[in-house]
């Protein structure tokens, strides 16, 4: 056993309401410098839509992520020594600007400086990278909301697998669903950007799993771009680095959440410690494609298993970080419950943000003039559900079903649960029976209540101590360190080496 | 510690060892460092140099000059000193073409005899060498049996398979016995098809005649003494064998006269312009999708298949309705609007 700690994280899909909060907040933050207006290293998705980049799951256009060889190894597809080579002048998996959009602004200035004249002065879009005036065609949420639907949404790749009546329910009007998936980067325990630097500029800090870009060390290869099946590199054309999110480790490091976990006005994110056994990491990520998800989970370990504990600090793991692992909400989540579900796991790269799959309302006919629905049980049938189970299962189960059911069933089971405790127009047997069905008790369904419903920023967000003097003392001398750092870039990227 | 002493402290320790010598005995360096040079000056050209002269004869002089082995290029330069008096020699070592050039009747005698080649100047000529050497050659001359009077090639006459293996050690099919380069890595020769021979050296076709036959290119290649092929060859020198085929080789290509540099060049020219071209238009074909990204040819498509549909309904008058192909009745507006 090769015990190590990760930041992990939930986002609760059945509570975001799609405000993005957190892209603008980390916007705000992180990317709002020269070469970065295009990057979202949070950005809030409509599903069924194709995202951003344009269709980034489409992985026979942007040969994102990890695919199995064959004989027993794991080959990045985007590049290898081999390809390397022939695309030297030119990556042809690369997402281009116009796949992200073109960042612009308004040409604010005119709404004052415009001459008298017989109209109203407007503010044109600009582009923000040549400053010439645009037609804006496309934006990093164009599709938001369902925005453009015939195009966007009924190009989306999880769609399929769907049948042909399935994908026009989705697009008629009574029979309208979408829901929200914020994205940032998973922070994944295979990583494949970091596997394909060829300068070594990526890696995964040791302590807490978080994957970042040296950009003293990134040559603009952009091989990361390429390889990261979600799109969640990108690169700076201004300082000729790529760059991605960092989970606002500065904040971590002094106890705060990340920006876009702490501002989400619908409370959907928790962060905490999962501890895993890297020693099974390239057993589970060869898995075939059905029994991930279930893989992954048996790489999670017990953080109150004593002999877990034992190997834990035997690695260095310090106490503090070891309870915060007990603490941790996202452990709930995936381990104790199992309704939180890592995003397109068939990517291989074992993300370690996990997703709660949304319920959505039951579908609707309208046989003769009023509407009425399929189900009398409204937003709990879940195969019956808006939302077909294929299109959550091409998402979160990588194809299959039986993860997401699970997940929505328990769901379903504890509004149940508390409808029969607190409105009372449901009998408790019933209730039960439902538990029962979804494996769950009355105990853990009023802990997913709680959790989900009830949920203090502590309860969220447990943020294990750091010890970045640790880390850092291995590296230098504390002292010399502490001069060295403060605020703004103390060397900042540069293009060149 | 107080703050005061650890500055010193660090102070100190910036400082490499040798600076803080220096910062304490300032006194004794500057007594030592008066003194070397003189010395090191008094030393080094008598001990170094006196042992190279030979060796420096033997890579500069050798390919052109005896000392009684009889005339190659150059003249033989058994008891030169008698001939002519030291300070013209070393003149002429140091700046032959000025010689030359000034009209010395002797001078152009020399070029005279050696078919208007000029003697070139040796890297790294100076006046102390100059002495150096003449000092070498009036020693070798009272010798019976100098040590330069020249390699003994053999005189056996040129065979078919000499040439023939000539011609292979010049294009580089069969590799030089001590690791020297290939002629054809810096020269052309008359019967090298196509792209030709480098173009560092002069085309070799006629060297036979330049270098006046058998006996003086035998030198020359013995030693090579020009600036470029020096340094290739000092350290790999040619076997007598390979210098007996090679002026079998360059014998029988002098027969040739038609040597044209001119055609070759051309068509290293056209030839280097077309695989450019190909390689540019190989690079256009394997990269051809590199200007289409995912965004615009997915709304491009989706807008074309929406315009041929209406244009198909338009003409049907009587779409089929989306409530139909759901098997239900409903009247949705038509896609796009919602």
């Amino acid at each position: 056993m090769q015990v190590r700690s990760q930041v992990s994280m939930v986002f609760h899909l059945d509570k975001c309401i799609g405000c993005h909060t957190c892209s603008v907040a980390c916007k705000n933050v992180w990317t709002d410098r020269k070469g970065a207006e295009y990057m979202w290293w949070n950005n809030v998705e409509t599903k069924p839509g194709t995202g951003y980049p344009t269709k980034w799951e489409d992985q026979d256009k942007y040969q994102g992520g990890w695919k199995s060889n064959g004989n027993g190894k794991l080959d990045i597809r985007s590049t290898s020594k081999t390809k390397i080579v022939p695309n030297i002048f030119h990556n042809p998996h690369m997402p281009s600007l116009d796949d992200y959009y073109e960042p612009w602004t308004y040409d604010y200035q005119n709404l004052f400086n415009a001459p008298e004249g017989p109209d109203q002065p407007t503010a044109e879009p600009i582009s923000m990278i040549d400053g010439e005036k645009i037609d804006v065609q496309a934006g990093p949420n164009w599709d938001d909301d369902l925005g453009g639907s015939p195009i966007y949404a009924e190009n989306d790749p999880n769609l399929e697998g769907l049948t042909e009546q399935q994908r026009l329910q989705l697009s008629s009007v009574e029979r309208l669903v979408f829901f929200y998936l914020p994205r940032i980067c998973n922070h994944c325990l295979n990583p494949c950007c970091v596997a394909s630097c060829p300068s070594g500029a990526l890696y995964k800090r040791g302590e807490d799993g978080i994957v970042l870009i040296d950009q003293q060390k990134c040559r603009a290869w952009r091989s990361c771009v390429a390889a990261c099946p979600y799109k969640k590199t990108y690169f700076n054309w201004f300082t000729g680095k790529s760059e991605k999110c960092i989970l606002c480790f500065p904040r971590l490091e002094t106890g705060q959440a990340p920006a876009c976990f702490h501002s989400c006005v619908g409370r959907i994110r928790y962060l905490g410690v999962l501890l895993y056994d890297a020693e099974k990491l390239e057993e589970i990520a060869k898995l075939p494609d059905d029994e991930l998800v279930e893989g992954q989970r048996s790489m999670i370990l017990d953080p109150h298993d004593p002999a877990v504990i034992a190997e834990a600090k035997r690695n260095g793991i310090p106490d503090g970080v070891i309870e915060s692992a007990q603490d941790s909400p996202v452990y709930r989540f995936v381990m104790d419950w199992k309704i939180a579900l890592p995003p397109h796991i068939e990517y291989r790269t074992l993300p370690m943000l996990f997703y709660v799959p949304p319920m959505s309302p039951v579908q609707a006919s309208k046989p003769e003039d009023t509407i009425t629905h399929n189900s009398e049980n409204l937003f709990h049938d879940i195969d019956d559900s808006r939302v077909p189970m294929k299109f959550l299962a091409n998402l979160f189960g990588a194809g299959h079903e039986g993860v997401v059911r699970y997940a929505l069933a328990k769901q379903k089971a504890v509004r149940w649960h508390r409808r029969a405790e607190t409105v009372g127009d449901i009998d408790r047997e019933t209730a039960d029976r439902m538990l029962r069905e979804a494996d769950c008790t009355r105990e853990e369904a009023d802990e997913i209540y709680k959790l989900t419903s009830l949920c203090t920023f502590e309860d969220r967000f447990v943020i294990p101590p750091m010890h970045r003097e640790q880390a850092i003392e291995m590296m230098k001398e504390p002292h010399e360190h502490r001069e060295e750092a403060g605020f703004g870039f103390v060397g900042g990227p540069r293009r060149g080496l | 510690m107080t703050d005061q002493e650890r500055s010193t402290d660090s102070f100190h320790s910036y400082l490499t060892p040798t600076a803080r010598l220096f910062s304490d005995c300032t006194r004794l360096r500057l007594l030592i460092y008066c003194w070397l040079p003189p010395v090191l000056m008094a030393l080094l050209p008598s001990e170094a140099w006196a042992q190279d002269t030979p060796d420096y004869y033997r890579q500069n002089c050798m390919n052109c000059h005896t000392i009684g082995g009889g005339k190659l290029t150059g003249p033989d330069l058994k008891n030169v000193s008698e001939r002519k008096d030291a300070e013209w020699l070393i003149r002429f070592m140091q700046n032959p073409k000025a010689v030359v050039d000034s009209g010395d009747p002797y001078a152009a005698k020399l070029v005279e005899e050696s078919r208007g080649v000029v003697m070139p100047v040796a890297p790294g000529m100076s006046r102390y060498r100059a002495e150096q050497i003449l000092k070498l050659i009036e020693e070798e001359s009272k010798l019976e049996e100098s040590q330069f009077r020249g390699m003994q090639i053999s005189n056996k006459p040129f065979a078919e398979a000499d040439r023939f293996a000539g011609h292979e050690l010049f294009v580089g099919r069969r590799r030089l016995e001590n690791g020297g380069t290939a002629c054809i890595a810096c020269h052309s020769m008359y019967d090298i098809a196509a792209l030709g021979g480098g173009r560092l050296g002069p085309d070799l076709t006629l060297v036979y005649e330049r270098l006046q036959g058998r006996n003086s290119l035998a030198a020359w290649l013995m030693a090579p003494a020009t600036e470029t092929m020096q340094p290739i060859f000092k350290d790999h020198p040619l076997t007598g064998d390979e210098i007996h085929s090679l002026t079998a080789y360059f014998a029988a290509s002098a027969q040739h006269r038609e040597s044209d540099a001119s055609v070759s060049r051309i068509t290293f020219l056209l030839l280097g312009l077309a695989i450019a071209a190909a390689i540019i238009f190989a690079f256009d074909a394997i990269w051809k999708g590199r200007f289409s990204g995912v965004r615009s040819p997915l709304v491009e498509t989706v807008n074309a298949k929406q315009h041929r549909t209406e244009e198909a309904h338009a003409e049907q008058q009587q779409p089929p309705s989306r409530s139909e192909l759901l098997g239900v009745s409903d009247q949705s507006p038509p896609r796009g609007d919602s």
